[in-house]
C-alpha cells in the first residue's frame, strides 16, 4: 500500500469501515509513516470534537404527541358499539298479540332506553376524542397555561355559566398544566389539561342538564375515554395514556372533587 | 366493568403498534437531522411529522430492520423539498475556496487545536454546504454506517467515503478560518 492510498483510508479506518485485510495493510504502512499517524490523530480529534460538542437538537415534547395524534387520526374510526337496534315496535303490533307486545315492551323498553343513553354517551366520547386530538394537533392545547389551580379556575369565570372544580395532581405525577374552553355536545365546556410524562389528559367538565354519565370506559384507536358524574357535573377524561393509568387519574380526581353542589 | 367492549378492543389495534414501535424511537435522530438541514425548529418539526405520515403510508413496503435509515431516507426527501421552497429566493453564499484549501501539517493541527471549541464548531457546521453537513450529521452524530448513509443519500459507498472525508476537511478548514477572521477584527 502506497502513501496516497493509505491517506485516503484513514477516515474509514477511524470509522471502523475497513475490512480486516485492508486494516492490516494500512496498519503496516502507518507503522513507518509519521505523517499518516499524525493525520489519523487529527481525524480522531476532529470527530471527537464533533461528537462531544455538537448540539444534538431535541424536539419539543409536543412533537411526539402531535405525530401520534396525526397517525391515529388517519386510521378509520372504529367504534366498538355494535349492539343491534331492537325491532321497531309497530312491526310487532301488527301481530296483534297484546301479550307478546306487553312482554316485549317490558323487556325491550328498558333495554332500548339504556341503549339510547349509551349511544348518546358514546357519541359524546367520540366527540371528546376528536376534541382531544384537535387540541394536540393545532397547538391549541391551552388558553390559560398555568400549573396553579387558583389561576385556572378563576380564568373560566365569565366564560362559562358554571365554575368547574380544578384540582392539582402534581404530587401524584399528573401535573395540572392549564385549561381551555372547548365545545362538547353543542355547549361550551371547561377542558382542564393535565400532563402524564409526555402525554396529555383532557378533562372535560360541564353541568348535568339532560342526563348524567354512567361510569364507563370507551376505547378508540388507542385513546381511552372515561366518563362519570358527580355533584351535578359530568366529567369526561380523554387521553392516549394506558387505561390503567387513566383509571388511576380518574380515581384521584373523583377523590379530590369536593362533594357539594357546584357554585353557580 | 364493560367486558364486552374491552375484549373487542384488545385485538383492534394490532395493525398499529408495529409502526409506532419501529419508528417512534428514532424521533430524536430524525428531528436532529431535520433541524440541521432546515435550521429552524418549526420547519424541522413539520418535516419530521410529514416524514412520519409518509412512512406510515408506505409502511407495507418497509422490509424490516431497525427502520432508522428507512425513516431518514424519507425525511431527507421531505427536507430537501422544503429547502427548495424555502430558499428558492436566496442565492447561496459562495464558498470561499481560498480560505478553504485543505489544511494539513503540524502547524494547521496546532491552529485547529487552539481554535476548536463548541461555538466555532457549530458555526463551521452551519456554514457547510447541505450535502456535506448531512453526512457529518448522519455519521458522526447519528452513528449511521457508510452503507446506511449510501442508501439514505442515494449514492455509492465510495462516494460516502470521499464525501465524508471532504466534509471533515472543510469543517476543519472552516473552524480555523472563522476563528482567524474573528482574531483579525
Amino acid at each position: 500500500m502506497n502513501h496516497d492510498e493509505a491517506e485516503k483510508l484513514l477516515g474509514p479506518y477511524r470509522d471502523g469501515e475497513l475490512d480486516l485485510a485492508t486494516c492490516l495493510k494500512l496498519e503496516q504502512h502507518m507503522a513507518d509513516c509519521p505523517s499518516c499517524q499524525q493525520k489519523l490523530a487529527g481525524e480522531q480529534e476532529l470527530v471527537g470534537l464533533i461528537q462531544a460538542e455538537t448540539p444534538r437538537f431535541k424536539p419539543s415534547p409536543f412533537l411526539k404527541t402531535r405525530i401520534q395524534a396525526a397517525l391515529r387520526g388517519t386510521a378509520k374510526p372504529k367504534w366498538k358499539w355494535t349492539y343491534p337496534i331492537p325491532l321497531a315496535f309497530h312491526e310487532l303490533s301488527i301481530l296483534g298479540s297484546i301479550a307478546v307486545i306487553a312482554l316485549l315492551i317490558s323487556v325491550i323498553t328498558p333495554a332500548a332506553l339504556w341503549l339510547f343513553s349509551t349511544s348518546n354517551s358514546s357519541r359524546l366520547a367520540q366527540e371528546a376524542v376528536a376534541n382531544h386530538v384537535r387540541s394536540l394537533q393545532v397547538n391549541h392545547l391551552m388558553d390559560v397555561a398555568s400549573t396553579d389551580q387558583h389561576t385556572v379556575k378563576p380564568w373560566f369565570a365569565g366564560k362559562l355559566d358554571y365554575s368547574p372544580q380544578v384540582v392539582d395532581l402534581t404530587p401524584s405525577g399528573y401535573p395540572l398544566i392549564g385549561g381551555r374552553l372547548d365545545v362538547l355536545d353543542h355547549r361550551n365546556v371547561a377542558a382542564i389539561v393535565y400532563q402524564r410524562r409526555k402525554h396529555y389528559i383532557n378533562l372535560f367538565i360541564w353541568p348535568i342538564k339532560e342526563g348524567s354519565l354512567h361510569d364507563r370506559i370507551y376505547n378508540q384507536d388507542g385513546y381511552h375515554v372515561l366518563g362519570w358524574s358527580k355533584s351535578g357535573m359530568n366529567y369526561l377524561a380523554v387521553s392516549e395514556i394506558g387505561e390503567k393509568e387513566l383509571r388511576e387519574f380518574v380515581q384521584m380526581i373523583q377523590d379530590q372533587t369536593i362533594d357539594s353542589r357546584p357554585e353557580e | 366493568m364493560f367486558g364486552v367492549e374491552q375484549h373487542r378492543d384488545a385485538g383492534e389495534n394490532l395493525n398499529q403498534p408495529g409502526f409506532e414501535q419501529v419508528f417512534l424511537p428514532h424521533l430524536d435522530a430524525a428531528y436532529n437531522l431535520a433541524r440541521w438541514l432546515l435550521r429552524n425548529d418549526q420547519d424541522a418539526e413539520d418535516a419530521v411529522q410529514e416524514a412520519y405520515m409518509r412512512a406510515h403510508k408506505a409502511f407495507d413496503r418497509f422490509r424490516g430492520g431497525d427502520g432508522k435509515a428507512w425513516l431518514m431516507t424519507i425525511l431527507r426527501n421531505v427536507c430537501y423539498t422544503m429547502i427548495k421552497k424555502l430558499r428558492s429566493h436566496e442565492t447561496p453564499e459562495p464558498f470561499d475556496e481560498e480560505i478553504h484549501q485543505t489544511v494539513s501539517g503540524l502547524e494547521a493541527q496546532e491552529a485547529f487545536r487552539q481554535k476548536a471549541n463548541a461555538e466555532s464548531l457549530h458555526c463551521a457546521l452551519e456554514k457547510l454546504p447541505d450535502e456535506f453537513r448531512e453526512v457529518i450529521v448522519l455519521h458522526d452524530l447519528e452513528g449511521l454506517a457508510y452503507k446506511e448513509i449510501a442508501s439514505v443519500v442515494g449514492i455509492p459507498i465510495g462516494t460516502v467515503m470521499s464525501r465524508l472525508a471532504r466534509a471533515r476537511g472543510r469543517l476543519r478548514a472552516e473552524i480555523i478560518a472563522s476563528n482567524a477572521k474573528e482574531s483579525l477584527s
